[in-house]
C-alpha cells in the first residue's frame, strides 16, 4: 500500500512537472544584447536574471561598450554584426539610418500588447515616425521619460554648474545665481583654503573636453542664457517659428569664455583639464579636490559622487546651481534661470530589436516586455524582492531599511541582485504608481519620499536646513513646460553629419586655446574662431531650424 | 662541360607543367600557404572598389552608387587630411631614425659587454616594455608628462624651466613625445635582430683586427658595424615600406582635440571621419592612397639600394 502511495506520488510529481513545462511552452533562448555605454557583466548567480530565465526561458549575453561609441557602431554596421537587443546609446540614429532595427509596430498593437500600447500611446506623436515610404515606424521604445502622474523633480539630474557643498557652507550658505557670483565665491574659498586637509591643492574649476562629453565645454552658454538643454542650439520659444541659432559663435557666448580665460590666468583652471580623459576626470572629482565644474549630474553621480559618499566625504559632494549671466554680459538684460525642463520621452534611446533577430524571437522579446510592464515585474526590477530587498509598512508604503538601501548603492551587490544591464534600456514605468495595491508610491526607489528623506545623511540634512529647503531641486527653479519640439539635442542630425562633426571639431580645438590664450590675444583668437566655425555652423543652424519646426509640427499638428 | 650545359638547358626547357609535376610533393606543401595569401591578401582587394563608391552596407558592393573619384577629391580638399599625411610621415621618419639609431647603439654596447649576467639582464629589462599594451604605456606617459608629473618636477627642481611645460597640450611637443615613448617601448625589442647579426660575425675578424692593433672603438667601427650593414639595409627597406603606418593606437590615445593638428595620423583620420561617420568609401579611399604610396616608397628604396650595389629585398 505504502509502495503504491509512493509510486502514485512520484507519478503525480512527474505529471505536474510535465504540465508545468507544457504550460510555459517556451523553448529556452539566449538573447545577445549590446549596450551603448560601458558597464559590468552581471554575476552568474544574479537572482533577477534567474527569475527571468525561469519565467520566460530567456538568458542574456551582454556586450558593453568599450571605447568610442560611433566607431563601435560603425564597425557593427559595416559587418552587419547586430545583437538581438540593440541599444545604440546616444548614436542610435546611426543604426536606424542603416536599417539595423526592426519596426516594433509589427508586434505592438492595442489587442496583443495592451500594456505596451498604453505605455507609448500618450506620446505617440513624438515616438512614431514615418519612414521613406510613409509607413508608421517605431524602432525603439524609450528607456526613460514615459512617466505617470505629476513630474518628480527631487534633484537636478541633468546639466548644471556644480559646486562642492563645503564651499557654500564656508561662506555661510549664500544664494548663488550668476556666473560672477559663482566664480567669485570659488576664488575667495581658494584664497582662504589653498589646499585640503591632506595638503592636496584645490582645483577651482574643471572642464572635461573628451570625446562626446565635451558638452562640459560647449553647452553652458545656452543655460546661462536661461534655456534648458537644447544641445548645441539656442531656441527662442517665444517666437512662432522657434527661431533657432547656434550660440557658440554669437557675441553673448564670448563673455563666458572671456570669464574662463580670466579664471585660467588666476589659476582656478588647470591646463591639464583640457587633455584629461573621462577616467582621469572622475579620479580627480573623486579625490574631493575639484571645487566646481559644469557637467550633467548623471555623468558623475554613479562614479565620483558615489566614491565620495563611500569615503565619507559628504562635504565634498556637489550641489547643482542654476547660473545665468550677470546683466553686464548681456546688455543689462535680466535673465531668468531654467535648468529644469518638463519631462520628455527619451526618443530613440533604449533597446531596439535588430533585423538579425527572426520573427519568432522578436515576438518572444515583445511578449516578454509586455509581461514585464506588469506591476509585479516593475516592482521586481525597481525595488527587488519583497522582504529581501525592501519592505511594505503597515500603510502600504514601500520602504527600505538602512542596510537594504545601502545595498542599492553598492555596485558589486547590484551585479548579483539587480538586472540593471537589461532593465535600464528596456521599457519601464516611471513616476508615480497610479493604481492598485501600491497606489501613490514612486516606481523608482530614488524618488520615493520615504527614501529621499529617510536615507539622507546628517550632513545633507543640516546643509539643506540652513537654506530652508527640503530637496536639492530647490536650488533651481521648478521645471518649465516642455517646448513642443521636445529638447533639440534629441534631433537626428545625421543628414548633416560631416558638417556637424566639423562644427564640433572646431570648438573642441579652439575653445581650449581661447581659454588658455594670453589676455592680449583673446579677442583676436575669438574672432578667428568665429570665422573658422562659420561655414559648418551655418549649415548646421539652418538644418536645425527646419528640424525643430518639423518636430514641433508633429506635436502641434496633433492637437 | 658542354654536356652539362646542354643538360641544364634541356631541364630548363622542360615544360612548366612537367616540372611542377616532378615536384608535386613540394607543390602540395605550398597549397595551404597559397590559399592563405589568396584568401587574406588578394580576395579582400575587391573591397578596394568601395573607394569609388558611396558605400552603404545596406546596399552592398553591388548596390551602392558609383561616384568615381569623389571620395579622393573630398579627402584632398580637407586641410586636416593633408595635415594627417604630414603628421604620419613626420612621426614615421622620427620613429625610424630614432628607433634605428638607438637600437644599433644599444646593440653595439651590449655586444661589448663581457659579463653575461649583466648583458642578459639589460636585454630582458629593455625589451619587456614591448609586451605592454599601448593603453598602459600611454597612461604612464600621461602621468609622467603631466604638469605635475615626474618630468616637470625634475625640470622645475633643476631650475631649467620657470613653470611646468605643457607637454600633452601643445602641438609642437607631440611628435617628440611619440618618438621618445616609442624608443622606450621598442628599443630593446629592436636590438634583438642586430645582436643576432653581430653574433654571426666571424670572431676571426675581431681577432685579426685586434692583432693589427685595433682598439675596441676601432673594432666597432671597422668590424661590427660593417658586419651588420646588410641587416641594416634590409630592415631599412622594409621599414620604408611601412612609412605610411605611423601607428594608430598611440596617437589615438595620447592625442586630444587641443593638439589634433599635430597628432592626427591618416589612420586616426580614417577612424574619425570614415568609420565613425559611416563614410566607408572615404575610409577605403584613404587606405588605398596609403597602400599606393607605400608601394612607391618600397620600390623606390629598393631601386636606390640596388643602384648603390647593396643588398636588396626584391
Amino acid at each position: 500500500m505504502r509502495k503504491l502511495l509512493v509510486a502514485l506520488l512520484a507519478l503525480a510529481l512527474m505529471v505536474t512537472l510535465c504540465a508545468g513545462a507544457i504550460a510555459e511552452n517556451l523553448e529556452p533562448i539566449t538573447l545577445t544584447v549590446f549596450r551603448g555605454d560601458p558597464g559590468d557583466q552581471p554575476a552568474e548567480d544574479n537572482k533577477i536574471y534567474k527569475l527571468i530565465e525561469e519565467k520566460f526561458g530567456v538568458t542574456f549575453e551582454f556586450e558593453f561598450l568599450a571605447g568610442d561609441l560611433d566607431e563601435t557602431l560603425g564597425l557593427k554596421i559595416a559587418n552587419e554584426d547586430y545583437p538581438d537587443l540593440f541599444d545604440g546609446g546616444n548614436s542610435a540614429d546611426l543604426i536606424i539610418q542603416n536599417g539595423a532595427l526592426r519596426n516594433l509596430l509589427d508586434f505592438i498593437n492595442p489587442e496583443d500588447t495592451p500594456r505596451l500600447w498604453a505605455h507609448i500611446e500618450p506620446q505617440k506623436a513624438r515616438l512614431i515616425e514615418q519612414d521613406e515610404e510613409g509607413n508608421d515606424v517605431l524602432y525603439i521604445i524609450p528607456n526613460y521619460g514615459l512617466a505617470d502622474g505629476e513630474q518628480i523633480a527631487n534633484y537636478v539630474s541633468g546639466p548644471a554648474f556644480f559646486i562642492q557643498k563645503q564651499v557654500l557652507a564656508w561662506d555661510n550658505y549664500p544664494q548663488i545665481h550668476t556666473l560672477n557670483e559663482y566664480f567669485d565665491l570659488i576664488e575667495r574659498f581658494i584664497a582662504a583654503n589653498p589646499t585640503d586637509e591632506n595638503g592636496a591643492p584645490y582645483i577651482g574649476f574643471d572642464i572635461l573636453c573628451e570625446d562626446w562629453r565635451h558638452f562640459c565645454l560647449i553647452n553652458p552658454v545656452q543655460h546661462l542664457m536661461g534655456r534648458p538643454n537644447d544641445g548645441e542650439v539656442l531656441i527662442d520659444v517665444s517666437t512662432d517659428d522657434f527661431k533657432t541659432e547656434t550660440f557658440i559663435d554669437k557675441p553673448y557666448a564670448k563673455g563666458y569664455y572671456k570669464k574662463l580665460n580670466e579664471e585660467f590666468h588666476k589659476g582656478l583652471i588647470s591646463k591639464d583639464t583640457f587633455v584629461m580623459n573621462y577616467d582621469q576626470y572622475i579620479a580627480q572629482l573623486s579625490s574631493g579636490t575639484v571645487l566646481g565644474m559644469f557637467d550633467q549630474y548623471w555623468d558623475f553621480s554613479g562614479t565620483a559622487e558615489a566614491a565620495l559618499r563611500t569615503a565619507g566625504m559628504d562635504k565634498n559632494t556637489y550641489v547643482a546651481l542654476g547660473l545665468v549671466y550677470d546683466p553686464e554680459y548681456v546688455d543689462g538684460k535680466e535673465i531668468e534661470e531654467h535648468y529644469l525642463n518638463g519631462s520628455l520621452p527619451n526618443v530613440r534611446r533604449g533597446f531596439g530589436i535588430s533585423v538579425n533577430c527572426d520573427d519568432e524571437k522578436a515576438k518572444r522579446i515583445v511578449d516578454m516586455w509586455e509581461e514585464m510592464l506588469s506591476d509585479e515585474w516593475q516592482l521586481i526590477f525597481n525595488w527587488g524582492i519583497e522582504g529581501e530587498d525592501y519592505y511594505v509598512d503597515e500603510n502600504g508604503r514601500l520602504n527600505m531599511t538602512e542596510e537594504q538601501y545601502k545595498n542599492t548603492q553598492d555596485n558589486t551587490w547590484k551585479l548579483h541582485n539587480k538586472a540593471n544591464a537589461f532593465f535600464e534600456s528596456s521599457p519601464k514605468k516611471q513616476g508615480w504608481i497610479m493604481d492598485g495595491q501600491f497606489e501613490g508610491n514612486a516606481w523608482e526607489v530614488g524618488n520615493q519620499p520615504e527614501i529621499v528623506l529617510g536615507q539622507m545623511v546628517d550632513y545633507d540634512k543640516d546643509f539643506l536646513s540652513h537654506y530652508g529647503y527640503s530637496k536639492w531641486a530647490d536650488f533651481v527653479n521648478p521645471p518649465i513646460e516642455l517646448a513642443p519640439y521636445g529638447e533639440a539635442w534629441q534631433i537626428d542630425y545625421s543628414p548633416v553629419d560631416i558638417e556637424h562633426t566639423d562644427f564640433l571639431a572646431v570648438q573642441d580645438q579652439r575653445l581650449p586655446e581661447i581659454i588658455m590664450a594670453d589676455e592680449s590675444e583673446f579677442d583676436a583668437k575669438w574672432d578667428a574662431f568665429v570665422e573658422e566655425i562659420a561655414p559648418s555652423a551655418s549649415v548646421f543652424e539652418s538644418f536645425m531650424q527646419d528640424a525643430v519646426l518639423k518636430e514641433a509640427q508633429k506635436v502641434l499638428g496633433n492637437e | 662541360m658542354r654536356n652539362n650545359k646542354e643538360k641544364a638547358i634541356a631541364i630548363h626547357k622542360k615544360s612548366v607543367w612537367r616540372r611542377l609535376g616532378d615536384q608535386w610533393q613540394l607543390m602540395l606543401m605550398s597549397v595551404p600557404m597559397l590559399l592563405y595569401v589568396f584568401l587574406f591578401n588578394y580576395a579582400p582587394m575587391w573591397g578596394w572598389l568601395t573607394a569609388f563608391q558611396d558605400y552603404k552596407p545596406k546596399l552592398g558592393l553591388t548596390g551602392s552608387p558609383w561616384v568615381s573619384m569623389k571620395n579622393f577629391a573630398w579627402l584632398f580638399s580637407r586641410q586636416d587630411f593633408l595635415n594627417s599625411i604630414r603628421n604620419t610621415l613626420a612621426m614615421s621618419i622620427i620613429n625610424l631614425v630614432l628607433g634605428t639609431i638607438t637600437s644599433i647603439l644599444l646593440a653595439v654596447l651590449l655586444n661589448e659587454v663581457r659579463n653575461r649576467t649583466f648583458k642578459r639582464t639589460v636585454q630582458t629589462v629593455t625589451y619587456l616594455p614591448h609586451f605592454l599594451s599601448m593603453v598602459i604605456v600611454v597612461g604612464m606617459a600621461q602621468n609622467i608628462f603631466a604638469s605635475n608629473g615626474a618630468v616637470n618636477n625634475l625640470l622645475l627642481s633643476l631650475g631649467l624651466v620657470k613653470e611646468p611645460v605643457f607637454f600633452l597640450g601643445e602641438g609642437k611637443y607631440f611628435w617628440g613625445l611619440v618618438g621618445v615613448i616609442n624608443v622606450w617601448k621598442e628599443v630593446g625589442w629592436n636590438t634583438i635582430i642586430y645582436i643576432s647579426a653581430m653574433t654571426a660575425i666571424d670572431p676571426c675578424l675581431h681577432e685579426a683586427a685586434a692583432i693589427d692593433g685595433a682598439g675596441r672603438f676601432q673594432r666597432i667601427l671597422n668590424v661590427t658595424l660593417p658586419g651588420i650593414k646588410s641587416t641594416f639595409v634590409i630592415l631599412l627597406i622594409m621599414n620604408i615600406g611601412h612609412l605610411m603606418e605611423a601607428g594608430f593606437e598611440m596617437q589615438y590615445l595620447l592625442g586630444s582635440s587641443v593638439v589634433i593638428d599635430w597628432s592626427q595620423t591618416i589612420d586616426v583620420f580614417v577612424m574619425n571621419y570614415g568609420i565613425s561617420k559611416q563614410q566607408y568609401g572615404v575610409a577605403t579611399a584613404a587606405g588605398l592612397f596609403k597602400s599606393v604610396v607605400a608601394i612607391i616608397l618600397l620600390i623606390g628604396a629598393n631601386t636606390i639600394s640596388k643602384k648603390l650595389d647593396e643588398d636588396t629585398l626584391i
